[in-house]
């Protein structure tokens, strides 16, 4: 269950997965992840697009 | 039917709820007006690339506000929470930012710290901004971005836990004051930018063997007044968000000092006006005028709780009339800032509080033991921020530059970044001039449309 409470009734932290640390961890590793491997596309988009013979012309 | 009365208990926490439902309202609508800070970037780095590099500058400013907000929820926040005293983390103070903590996220008990995490993420994405426009033509969009996390989502908001918090050791040992953020947003963008520019190098055709210089003119000058003045805009939103909504009592500045927008409200419009006069007295051109406006603004933030507001004028004047003197002089050394962004920001905050210890010096401070505003505190302080933005800059860009990894090659930038990297046009039309149209396939496999043709240099 994705959820951390059963009722509204005195709850504070109510994000997914607040009461799970483990699965918050990986879906914070996910997030690093993705931006990370971004920031990797774009070297590669900028090596292909520097080598491309259209470039080059 | 009879009414039940309210007791006492019940009237204050409605009036508790109803004053912590506006606070939160205030700095949402902060957050909006900032937003359109980065609208205004981007019409303002458009405008002045030139017709070859226009979409991919406007990449570059989206890009740097895409990926400060995930970096400064990673790590921003907790910086700025847990590092006031320097560079020793306190992580009592700092717990509660962590990336996993039970405030960083959807807390119906917790109506303040989204909110304020949001307004620091518009004013980290500004720092990024900030430099964005100093590096078009010529820097490589992956170096970019590394170089905008670093000083969006790490270097500033350093200073701002030193300079700009009620704990940070410039307030608490030197009594530093600087309610609008002079110090850790423009002095250290404006000076990691430097640092940067240093390194990544003119754009190529800007300077003569023999050290001269050649204007090379943006496509665009109205988009990038236009784009000046949305930043104007965006900067009322800025503003708001340098001033503490106290539920049931008065505004304070950041040092918990009262104030309120009232104050704000005379010195940031008599600076900026000042700013817009004086930089019209040295230059005579709209770019520079509505620079000069925000150099006003700038020039007058460490002190728009106190300052009496014909001052904040003449301040502002003087300072965005001496602004393009300073531009002059990089240009003179062949340090190629495309936009001005040192001169704006860089001298505009440096400036501002080195004066405001003249003007401001004798002030008290909340806390007992603090010193009041002084002028060494402020100096020293200018110093130390503008210090904290170059070194990183300059020696981040050094590396990057060593690894081949900052700037585009040499052919890329002569034929044009848009043609080199961007699967889009900015103006169709322009094929009507002698270019033409074709597809190529980019890494990711879809086509693009291209205008290929000999781009002459604008």
């Amino acid at each position: 269950m994705s959820s951390p409470i059963s009722s509204w009734e005195g709850a504070s932290s109510v994000y997914t997965y607040a009461d799970k640390p483990a699965v918050l961890a990986v879906i914070l590793l996910v997030a690093v992840a993705v931006t990370v491997v971004a920031i990797w596309a774009t070297i590669r988009h900028e090596k292909h697009s520097y080598n491309s013979p259209m470039t080059k012309k | 039917m009879e009414q039940a009365t309210p007791t006492l208990e019940e009237l204050h926490k409605l009036v508790q709820m109803s004053g912590t439902i506006n606070m939160e309202i205030f700095y949402w609508w902060c957050i909006a007006l900032m937003v359109i800070i980065h609208a205004g970037f981007l019409s303002y780095e458009i405008g002045a690339s030139r017709l070859k590099n226009v979409l991919t500058a406007g990449v570059k400013n989206i890009l740097a506000f895409a990926f400060i907000v995930p970096t400064f929820f990673f790590f921003g926040w907790f910086i700025y929470n847990g590092f006031a005293a320097g560079f020793t983390l306190d992580m009592d103070a700092a717990a509660a930012s962590l990336p996993w903590s039970g405030a960083m996220g959807p807390n119906v008990e917790d109506n303040a710290t989204g909110i304020f995490w949001g307004a620091f993420a518009l004013f980290a994405a500004t720092t990024a901004s900030i430099m964005s426009g100093a590096l078009i033509e010529r820097t490589r969009m992956s170096a970019f971005i590394i170089l905008a996390i670093i000083l969006g989502s790490a270097v500033w908001i350093l200073g701002a836990a030193w300079s700009w918090h009620p704990s940070g050791w410039l307030t608490t040992e030197w009594g530093f004051h600087d309610v609008g953020a002079a110090g850790c947003v423009h002095t250290i963008a404006g000076f990691f930018t430097l640092g940067v520019v240093m390194n990544v190098g003119a754009r190529i055709g800007r300077f003569n063997a023999d050290g001269s210089a050649n204007p090379i003119v943006g496509h665009s000058m109205p988009m990038s007044v236009i784009g000046l003045m949305l930043v104007i805009v965006g900067f009322f939103g800025f503003l708001g968000g340098c001033i503490i909504y106290n539920v049931g009592g008065q505004w304070t500045n950041i040092y918990g000092q009262p104030t309120n927008l009232s104050a704000f409200a005379f010195n940031t419009l008599m600076g900026f006006a000042g700013g817009l006069i004086g930089a019209y007295l040295t230059t005579r051109e709209p770019f520079w005028m509505m620079s000069g406006g925000l150099i006003g603004i700038i020039s007058v933030a460490p002190g728009l709780d106190v300052y009496y507001p014909p001052l904040a004028y003449v301040i502002g004047m003087g300072v965005a009339a001496a602004a393009p003197l300073v531009h002059k002089f990089l240009v003179k050394r062949q340090i190629d800032d495309a936009v001005g962004a040192f001169a704006v920001h860089g001298f505009g905050g440096f400036a501002g509080i080195v004066i405001s210890g003249i003007f401001l010096a004798g002030y008290p401070n909340m806390a007992e033991g603090v010193p009041p505003v002084n002028f060494l505190g402020q100096a020293g302080g200018a110093v130390v921020l503008a210090l904290l933005g170059f070194i990183p800059g300059y020696l981040i860009s050094l590396a990057m530059k060593q690894a081949g990894f900052l700037r585009v090659p040499a052919h890329a930038e002569e034929r044009g970044l848009d043609l080199t990297e961007v699967p889009a046009e900015a103006y169709p039309e322009w094929a009507l001039t002698g270019a033409s149209t074709t597809y190529i396939s980019t890494d990711s496999g879809s086509s693009a449309t291209v205008v290929v043709a000999e781009v002459k240099a604008i």
